[in-house]
């Protein structure tokens, strides 16, 4: 449909081209794929029973035995025992993260992580290959849409994928740029506790305004919505994208050997070789996450293992697991309080707490969350399907499938500029609804200047250095004025997805001065490119056909739209545009029938050229329909027949 | 690029409310929920891309007249704006007021360089009663709407930016380790 609005006697059409979306929960720990069908979401499982544990979750672990294709899920973590320095789990916790970043986390991970010039961080297997974190992810979304694909009976049109809240930009970009590689067209990406809150709201009928709280394997995020009328709009967004149940498992370990410094000198003054010291490392946290798990249900736990020839042996109870997630837990504290700050709200005037993240099935959380929010948390549904579920909510929405939910979400972080003597000037505070913009003006200060530096940012902080970096650009093509004379205006833009998009103009001379990025953690579309491209030596269809069938994809949906939109709708097309937009259609489906993708490319932007004032009409008739808050039925009615009169 | 689409239409058109300062938050929300459902760009999802990007244009224009209107100093501001008053870089402050500021910023200083939470929190808590008296003082001064009351209204907010930033900077504090 060119519009996606609720209107009775369109659901035939639409259920005739139902398409195939799914929701993506692309965890620390564990991932898992969900879809709507029958009006309600639900996981898909593995096609075969492939022994213990939850049959819809796979565990985030991906395993590349020298040469071969790479394992995934439970396979991985099989190989993994023997193999540690090739099996790669909690990859998420790299994801647009320089070395510096993580460099805290090399002593307990088995994997050899190295710098890239100080960009996104990489992961060097045992026979030297050095992967992105990108292509890790993208190993476990490719197993997703095969096990989707296998499921659904075919080829996905579209995804929607989970991102912490909390995730910055570049965390995002890289997310997006993973769902690119395993093949998926990324429909939008979705914050983990919205699309909770989502599963929650529409299976309960929920009005109010609710806190989320999400403590996964690797991230914590906390929101406060506002459900209303199939309305769920975030207040306020909060958390910390490296916080989740891995800390504690570690913290766990590090109470086991009596004393922080223990644990880096146990597993790397030794001299242990990189694959027994990461067997012990692996077996240790296994160890740590075991007993925490068995916590949940009982009062002590018994906990073993073996560190750098060094035999622990203990038991642990809930008083000390209480006590080690102490400090973790404080930090969550904060982050709660700082959230109902800036929504506005205390704790006492919330309708309810909900908890997601398989973290949060520990009592010690629990208690946590019940003294922090002064109440019973909600557990109704499973913590570990719910981001899921809501996810295939929202693919759904995106699909033309779900017609009366609208989810309004914020950014996370302000986004800034670095200004003189290392300040950052905020363009856009943090908790601004999405997608949204802001312009700022900045003028030349020497005589004769053509470009300028600038230096974008992400964070709370008063000072560059304290911010995350997310790109620098340099601006080239000022026209030469005297110092002070140049008006060059940047203009940030939050798309839906919470990724940032940056213009630059040059207002006196209307120039539209050029924009080099250079991401700072970020991949490169070129290097997007060659991923693709080498991860198809591999893969099953080679890229040309992947395009032929992205493209056909693209034109037949928008070949759809604007035929529906003709049909319902011919008041408002002229004759000249009709005649335009026909012949446009005509050559797209002429080409579709082809096997070339790029001329299905052009046609395409063909036919949105031929059609653009009608549909610049179309959505003027939208927006005028809300102004008055009429339908879009009722205006048509008040229009003239013919749009020539108006 | 830039075009002219994305030039500022008038935040209190673009939420269809009334240009006054008095406005109910509960009003404000409301009216931006329900347009939000006609204008979000999930209902433009399965579009064409140049209709989908008009779509964004459009949502990101609501979006940020709610962050004008929904905010009291932002909204006074616009209003301003509309007046034909703008507040430039360079303003002049009340003298009294600046010395004030000033030396409350340096209170500000050297409780968070000694770690003295307890007393930015008390700083915080009196600007924000500061805060809150000259909004509500805005609200009159808008009704009135002379121009007399109107370059009030200016001043007010002149000294509101002074006192947002001090907050903020209170804010930063009380966030560090």
């Amino acid at each position: 449909m060119l519009f996606q609005i609720a209107e009775p006697g369109e659901s035939n059409e639409k259920a005739a081209c139902k398409k195939r979306v799914v929701g993506i929960d692309l965890g620390t720990t564990n991932s898992l794929v969900a879809h709507v069908a029958d009006a309600s979401p639900a996981v898909i499982a593995a096609g075969s029973a492939s022994g213990g544990g939850d049959d819809a979750m796979v565990p985030s672990v991906v395993s590349y035995p020298p040469g071969g294709e790479p394992l995934v899920g439970r396979e991985a973590m099989a190989r993994g025992v023997e193999h540690p320095a090739d099996t790669i789990a909690s990859v998420k916790r790299l994801m647009g993260r320089a070395l510096a970043d993580v460099a805290a986390i090399q002593p307990l991970v088995p994997y050899q992580l190295v710098d890239d010039q100080g960009r996104m961080v990489k992961v060097r297997l045992g026979d030297g290959r050095e992967l992105s974190p990108v292509q890790v992810s993208a190993a476990i979304l490719t197993e997703l849409r095969q096990r989707a694909e296998n499921a659904l009976g075919g080829a996905l049109d579209g995804a929607v994928i989970t991102v912490p809240a909390y995730f910055d930009d570049a965390q995002r970009q890289a997310t997006r740029d993973a769902g690119r590689l395993a093949g998926l067209e990324v429909l939008r990406l979705v914050a983990e506790p919205t699309a909770a809150a989502l599963a929650y709201g529409l299976d309960r009928g929920t009005r109010g305004t609710y806190a989320v709280y999400d403590l996964g394997g690797g991230t914590f995020d906390v929101s406060i919505l506002t459900l209303v009328d199939g309305v769920f709009e975030v207040r306020a967004t909060g958390g910390d994208s490296a916080l989740g149940g891995d800390d504690i498992d570690r913290a766990i370990v590090r109470w086991a050997l009596g004393d922080d410094a223990s644990f880096d000198s146990a597993s790397r003054a030794l001299g242990l070789a990189q694959d027994e010291r990461g067997r012990d490392v692996a077996r240790a946290i296994a160890a740590a996450r075991a007993a925490k798990e068995r916590l949940t249900e009982a009062e002590s736990a018994a906990l073993a293992f073996e560190l750098g020839g060094r035999r622990v042996s203990t038991t642990i109870t809930r008083e000390d697991l209480a006590r080690v997630c102490a400090p973790l837990l404080e930090r969550s504290a904060r982050a709660c309080r700082r959230v109902l700050k800036d929504a506005g709200y205390q704790a006492e005037d919330l309708d309810g707490v909900v908890l997601v993240g398989g973290s949060t099935r520990s009592p010690v959380v629990r208690d946590h969350v019940r003294a922090v929010f002064g109440r019973e948390p909600m557990c109704e549904l499973d913590p570990d399907h719910v981001v899921a579920l809501g996810a295939a909510v929202q693919a759904d929405v995106l699909a033309g499938g779900t017609t009366d939910v609208v989810l309004i979400d914020v950014v996370p972080l302000s986004l800034g500029l670095e200004t003189m003597g290392g300040v950052v000037e905020k363009l856009i505070p943090r908790n601004s609804t999405i997608p949204c913009g802001a312009t700022q003006t900045f003028t030349t200060y020497a005589d004769n200047q053509t470009g300028f530096d600038l230096h974008v940012l992400q964070g709370e902080r008063e000072t560059a250095d304290a911010c995350r970096s997310l790109a620098r650009f340099t601006l080239r093509g000022v026209p030469p004025m005297v110092a002070g004379a140049a008006r060059v205006e940047i203009s940030f833009q939050v798309d839906a997805d919470g990724i940032l998009h940056v213009a630059a103009h040059e207002q006196m001379s209307g120039v539209a001065a050029t924009i080099q990025v250079k991401p700072s953690y970020g991949l490169t579309d070129e290097e997007v490119e060659r991923m693709l491209l080498e991860s198809f030596d591999h893969a099953e269809e080679d890229l040309a056909e992947r395009n032929l069938r992205i493209e056909r994809i693209e034109a037949d949906r928008i070949l759809a739209a604007t035929r529906a939109a003709m049909e319902k709708d011919a008041r408002l097309l002229d004759a000249d545009v009709e005649a335009a937009t026909r012949a446009a259609m005509a050559d797209l489906e002429r080409l579709v029938a082809g096997t070339d993708h790029v001329a299905i490319r052009h046609g395409i932007e063909a036919l949105d050229r031929a059609s653009k004032p009608f549909a610049e009409r179309r959505m003027n008739l939208a927006v005028e329909a809300a102004m008055k808050g009429k339908s879009i039925d009722e205006v048509e009615r008040d229009l003239p027949a013919h749009p020539e009169v108006r | 690029m830039l075009s002219a689409e994305t030039q500022t239409p008038d935040p209190f058109a673009m939420l269809g409310l009334p240009a006054r300062f008095d406005l109910d938050t509960q009003a404000i929300e409301t009216r931006f929920r329900e347009r939000s459902r006609e204008l979000h760009p999930d209902k433009f999802a399965g579009a064409p891309a140049a209709e989908r990007a008009q779509a964004l244009v459009r949502a990101r224009a609501l979006n940020d007249a709610y962050q004008v209107v929904r905010r009291p100093q932002r909204r006074a501001e616009a209003l301003l704006a509309r007046a034909g008053l703008t507040i430039g870089d360079h303003e002049q402050l009340d003298p009294a007021f600046l010395m004030e500021i000033l030396e409350l910023r340096e209170e500000l200083a050297e409780a968070r360089a000694a770690g003295k939470l307890e007393l930015v929190n008390e700083l915080q808590t009196a600007m924000q009663g500061r805060r809150r008296a000259l909004e509500q003082g805005l609200g009159p001064l808008f009704a009135a709407g002379d121009a007399e009351s109107l370059a009030a209204a200016k001043r007010d907010l002149i000294t509101l930016r002074y006192v947002v930033r001090y907050l903020d900077e209170c804010d930063a504090a009380l966030d560090e380790d």
